[in-house]
């Protein structure tokens, strides 16, 4: 029996309630995602988020999870990614053993492969045991799908599209709960047009410096009000230069801290200096800053 | 009863008006098809429509599926809804969002390219009257062997088409090469424990696995330089459709110097990273100093990214103002790390044409394989120098 709803997704009656529990969860939200999450929690489609790294795309599986109290399955894609690590594996070294200890016992070799190929030695990675959710519908997270290559893109797409997987061993295991879908891409590649097609979409864009400073002081409320925001005014302006890898919202975040703890109460040259490694993550960017002088950056920020 | 038809009229007439924008949004860029629309009206029956914004952005989240969308979608949304569809129908046909103040460039025929993306799902040209194929084989043959900086502005559209549909192709035959050079590669444990379950669970018949594709990679380096300005267009595309068939291609523009249009050529992006171009140099009309760039290249990028699996490709006419010691230097150093250094010179097309300037003639020991790359047809030629088979 297919159910899609937990407890508490029916309570979300609208656009508004969802923008409540993600920012009562610390998640600050704008009514453009908060949309496109409600109508992954009323259309049951597959949710796309594509953005720059570091501006919260993954937070957004997270939070959903906890607001629907839920588990959170996380499927981490990459170059190579294969039905055996996404779906299932058996456990072959104890099948190896098992063989041997019944080697000699009674039974056919038919009820020999079926003990064998069965659930005792089924290793199941994410994307089986989103399926095979036994109370609730879980949040699945495929991220950085854009990592993975066609092929399992493609596999994907039949998951998305059937919600059941077919183990040649076990036969077809249809969802009992529908999974809520979440995946990000960095946009490093094209994804397939089939696969866009089939998820609701939204693109994460750098935060304004309203959106910054109120996530900064979400995070870190502790944090001096002046220090975050000059913090939060030199990353924005950084983030203006042509830079190979701009800081996102998280190198922001690191950087408030590592200041806090080097006891700094406001921004000066050289605590960024110390700290660029938070906000920088390339040899070439760093070079470049430096070489337009944080000073000079600094100056028209504070 | 007279309510009930009522609200039956106005959910009607809603669905009408939502089923028109989606027409209309497929006729401005989007890709929204049957299904598409359908999903809107589902979108549409959840939130509450009352609440414009509430219902622009549950539309933006189901009809788009890029970023390119993504941006297009507020605009179409707001004329639509706006009731002034006329303006946006008139502009949709001579660009849309991707059209770039190419303020630098002279010559229109390289606007014309370079408002057109790489593909042609959404150029605005393909549409539903754009596709006046050229038919006839013999109109085929004289496009593929028209010099790229001699098409006749009537002519451009066609041989887009023409390349790309070509370039599609080689890209196919390509790929099968690669899946077919697969011979015994490692055990399969699953499917070797499968059949020893017969022998009393000794592993005495063996499964193996496919042999992996060997992971081959591209380096291009570009000249987009006055001299070079109209090659560089279609050699990016040809570049743009090599991408998949390398595990990962790296391409760069010089002039006088070294720009990085990995991300951009992946993205598509191909006007936006044009445009850095520009704006990072005194213009397109200095002259050309490949050993320099090279120089660059080799300095910030050569240790990550040559490597004995690397194929690199040069497109250059080989004018370089910049001193020959320089440029055979750097060539010798790219040659020593890759596997093959080919490098392409529209001037080969030009009959009679002896590589005698300075830079060429420096170059050439250094160089595996030198061809003309200055029409469709022999770009198409080079796809037996990219046959995974020679990379043994």
């Amino acid at each position: 029996m297919e159910s899609r709803v937990t407890a508490k997704a029916e309570e979300i009656q609208d656009v508004s309630a969802v923008i409540r529990g993600f920012e009562r969860l610390g998640y600050v939200m704008d009514r453009a995602l908060a949309t496109a999450v409600y109508l992954l929690i009323e259309l049951g489609k597959p949710l796309l988020i594509e953005g720059h790294a570091g501006v919260g795309k993954t937070e957004v599986a997270k939070v959903l999870a906890s607001l629907l109290d839920t588990e959170l399955i996380r499927l981490q894609c990459y170059e190579g990614l294969d039905v055996n690590s996404a779906v299932y594996e058996w456990n072959y070294q104890k099948q190896l053993l098992a063989i041997k200890i019944r080697e000699g016992t009674d039974g056919t070799v038919e009820e020999k492969e079926k003990y064998i190929f069965g659930p005792d030695f089924l290793l199941q990675r994410p994307l089986l045991q989103s399926i095979r959710a036994e109370e609730a519908s879980p949040v699945l997270l495929v991220d950085e799908i854009d990592r993975a290559d066609e092929a399992f893109e493609a596999f994907l797409l039949e998951l998305l599209s059937e919600f059941q997987i077919s183990l040649p061993e076990m036969g077809t295991i249809k969802a009992k709960h529908i999974p809520y879908v979440v995946l990000t891409s960095n946009r490093s590649r094209e994804l397939s047009d089939a696969l866009k097609r089939r998820c609701l979409y939204h693109w994460i864009d750098y935060p304004s410096l309203e959106k910054e400073l109120k996530i900064v002081r979400t995070k870190l409320p502790r944090l001096e009000e002046e220090l975050s925001t000059q913090v939060v005014r030199f990353v924005q302006a950084v983030r203006q230069r042509r830079l190979a890898k701009p800081p996102g919202v998280a190198e922001t975040l690191d950087c408030a801290l590592a200041l806090r703890s080097l006891g700094k109460d406001r921004l000066e040259a050289e605590a960024i200096e110390a700290t660029l490694g938070c906000i920088l993550k390339s040899a070439e960017d760093i070079a470049k800053i430096k070489a337009e002088g944080i000073d000079k950056i600094l100056s028209q920020v504070v | 009863m007279r309510k009930r038809e009522l609200l039956q009229e106005r959910s009607d007439g809603l669905v009408r008006v939502i089923v028109e924008f989606c027409r209309f949004a497929r006729a401005n860029g989007l890709g929204v098809g049957v299904k598409e629309t359908i999903d809107s009206l589902e979108a549409a029956r959840t939130v509450r429509i009352t609440d414009r914004e509430a219902f622009k952005f549950a539309l933006r989240a189901v009809l788009c599926s890029s970023k390119q969308e993504w941006d297009l979608f507020d605009h179409i949304f707001e004329v639509f809804w706006s009731g002034a569809e006329h303006e946006l129908q008139a502009a949709s046909h001579t660009g849309n969002k991707w059209t770039v103040n190419s303020g630098q460039w002279t010559a229109d025929r390289s606007e014309f390219f370079f408002n057109c993306p790489l593909t042609t799902d959404h150029c605005p040209l393909f549409g539903e009257d754009g596709g006046k194929a050229v038919s006839g084989a013999s109109v085929y043959e004289r496009l593929k062997k028209t010099d790229f900086s001699r098409v006749p502005h009537s002519d451009l559209a066609s041989l887009e088409q023409l390349s790309l549909r070509l370039l599609r192709q080689m890209s196919v035959r390509l790929s099968r090469k690669l899946k077919i050079m697969q011979s015994r590669g490692p055990v399969d444990l699953r499917r070797t424990i499968r059949r020893s379950i017969g022998r009393g669970g000794d592993p005495l018949d063996l499964s193996y696995k496919g042999k992996k594709t060997q992971p081959v990679k591209l380096v291009t380096l570009l000249d987009v330089s006055g001299s070079m300005e109209l090659y560089s267009v279609f050699l990016l595309k040809f570049v743009y459709a090599l991408q998949k068939h390398f595990t990962r291609v790296d391409s760069f523009m010089f002039s006088t110097r070294l720009v990085n249009i990995t991300d951009a050529l992946r993205t598509q992006l191909l006007p936006a990273a044009l445009m850095a171009l520009s704006q990072t140099e005194a213009g397109w009309s200095g002259g050309t100093k490949i050993g320099e760039s090279l120089r660059d290249f080799n300095r910030l990028y050569g240790g990550k990214l040559l490597s004995r699996d690397t194929l690199s490709v040069i497109f250059s006419d080989g004018w370089d103002t910049g001193e020959p010691q320089v440029l055979a230097g750097e060539l010798s150093a790219i040659k020593r790390r890759v596997r093959k250094l080919i490098w392409l010179n529209p001037l080969l097309g030009l009959d009679n044409y002896q590589p005698m300037t300075r830079g060429m003639s420096a170059a050439l020991p250094y160089i595996d394989v030198f061809a003309a790359a200055h029409n469709l047809e022999s770009l198409l030629e080079l796809e037996r120098h990219l046959k995974p088979s020679l990379f043994r």
